[in-house]
């Protein structure tokens, strides 16, 4: 280890320049993870909440929206319907515009319409239970989740492609720079390295410090971007939990291995720490590897 | 055992380090090699470590066939050998234990048979007290002794000696070859030299080289061109 430092210690520019690359590209990854795994735990929530809301034209009686309720109830294929009157939904519209009191004063319970929340026992059900609630009398608009996961899909595999782009070109300079930083290492000890092979030391002998070195920056990089991850993510806590109020949780799997994404756990601190490290772990040994081989 | 037949190096553009040499070096013997520059006594000992390759021929070192088509353990042959150059080609930022426990540590010794061994070593060349200092706080002599040592160390029954007074002064060289007096019967000990002075005075088998080519091969030998 002290040999290491001390080598670093030399360098110290090139050493910057390894270390704060890495760094970056560590805590990008790091980030574009954490967002992914939330879109994927959003996804995964939307997906197990098949809901469809109706809403009445507000002149629509009760009967009209109780005989809907049963109808619909007939089919079995609901687990769940909610009702929300008028006044009803004008207490969640109060809600929403109570930093908005024109807003408010604007709009009285007579203009709202009434609503039924649907929840279908199976995902697949939702085309068919909106298909035949757009028919029934006194009906004004139907939704249901189909646009929400289309959009979340949409959404996520973007992200997933821009990631994947943005990934392989942060990943490309970091091995790059850690490359030129450790070849630069390499020039200045040919002759040593020179001495060690005709003393009969392997390849892998000669390479270790060069290994050790980078892996210590990688170490280094991974636990500093990690330490302003999980801050950034601590000091958002209140702002995602008024942001997913009503979500109790969000899963996704991570490696075939079940992950909870929200409210955060030090299960993800892990998994974000283990993926940023495995990452790091790649930098590192194909860059040592690399900038060795040209001199062994 | 060292076995050279027939052997040629030839370079690209055509001169030739070494034509057909041939000799065979029992183990335990000390030989010296002599001739003047660029007669093939470098050559030969860069063959003996699979620095170069040779055109033509075949080199066996123990158990070793060098100029084996896929011969790929130069590693393992090197850690058989012990080398001591010229230049001394010692570590600066290391210091003198560290440096002659270099030479253990690439095969993998334990550290206290290196430690052990070490000192068997520091104090076969007279250099025990001088353990713990860097090169920079050594004399020539002294730098050449840690070489020695270097080279002792780790099960390494073969001495290739390159120049090693070269660099030095009469009477530090003597000392040294006290040293390598001492190694006798115990190393093969392959000595390439322009000294006469040390050939003629500690009388052992000569080869000698000119242009490449291996023109005597004399035991008790002495310096003759």
């Amino acid at each position: 280890m002290n040999e290491i430092i001390n080598s670093l210690r030399r360098t110290p520019y090139q050493t910057f320049a390894a270390l704060s690359v890495l760094f970056f590209t560590l805590l990008l990854s790091g980030l574009l993870f954490i967002s992914l795994t939330f879109l994927q735990g959003l996804l995964n929530y939307v997906e197990t909440r098949p809901r469809v809301i109706v809403y009445f034209q507000v002149k629509a009686e009760e009967e009209q929206i109780a005989a809907v309720k049963e109808k619909i109830k007939n089919t079995n294929k609901t687990s769940e319907i909610k009702f929300v009157s008028k006044e009803e939904a004008y207490e969640i519209y109060k809600e929403f515009t109570q930093n908005d009191p024109l807003l408010l004063e604007m709009t009285s319970s007579e203009i709202l319409p009434a609503s039924l929340e649907i929840d279908a026992t199976k995902p697949e059900y939702l085309p068919e239970l909106a298909e035949m609630l757009k028919n029934q009398p006194g009906v004004d608009e139907v939704q249901y989740q189909k646009d929400i996961i289309d959009n979340l899909l949409s959404l996520t595999s973007k992200v997933r492609k821009t990631t994947a782009v943005f990934f392989g070109y942060l990943m490309f300079m970091s091995i790059i720079v850690l490359t030129t930083t450790l070849s630069f290492k390499i020039a200045l000890k040919r002759e040593e390295i020179g001495i060690l092979k005709l003393l009969g030391a392997s390849n892998m002998y000669i390479r270790k410090p060069f290994i050790g070195e980078s892996i210590f920056l990688g170490v280094l990089a991974t636990a500093l971007s990690n330490i302003i991850l999980i801050g950034t993510l601590i000091s958002m806590n209140s702002f995602l939990h008024e942001y997913f109020a009503g979500i109790p949780n969000l899963m996704t799997t991570l490696a075939g291995v079940p992950l909870q994404v929200w409210p955060f756990n030090l299960t993800f601190a892990i998994a974000t720490l283990a993926v940023t490290a495995i990452f790091s772990l790649f930098i590192t040994l194909i860059s040592s590897f690399t900038a060795t081989n040209r001199y062994l | 055992m060292i076995s050279f037949q027939n052997v040629s190096v030839r370079y690209p553009l055509g001169n030739v380090a070494l034509d057909s040499v041939s000799f065979d070096i029992e183990d335990g013997e000390f030989v010296y090699l002599v001739g003047p520059s660029g007669a093939g006594k470098t050559s030969i000992l860069r063959l003996l470590l699979d620095d170069i390759h040779a055109s033509e021929g075949s080199i066996t070192v123990n158990d070793f066939e060098i100029t084996a088509p896929k011969f790929n353990k130069a590693t393992e042959l090197r850690q058989q050998i012990g080398i001591v150059f010229q230049d001394f080609k010692i570590l600066p930022e290391s210091n003198v234990f560290e440096n002659i426990a270099l030479s253990m540590l690439v095969k993998g010794f334990q550290k206290a048979r290196i430690a052990k061994e070490v000192e068997e070593a520091l104090h076969l060349t007279g250099i025990e007290d001088k353990k713990y200092l860097f090169p920079a706080q050594l004399s020539a002599g002294e730098l050449q002794r840690v070489a020695i040592a270097r080279a002792v160390v780790g099960d390494r029954d073969i001495i290739l000696a390159d120049e090693p007074t070269g660099n030095l002064d009469p009477k530090t060289t003597w000392e040294v070859m006290k040293i390598f007096k001492k190694l006798e019967k115990k190393k093969t000990v392959l000595f390439a030299t322009h000294n006469a002075d040390i050939v003629n005075s500690m009388k052992r088998r000569v080869i000698i080289l000119k242009n490449g080519k291996l023109i005597k091969d004399k035991k008790n030998g002495g310096y003759e061109l």
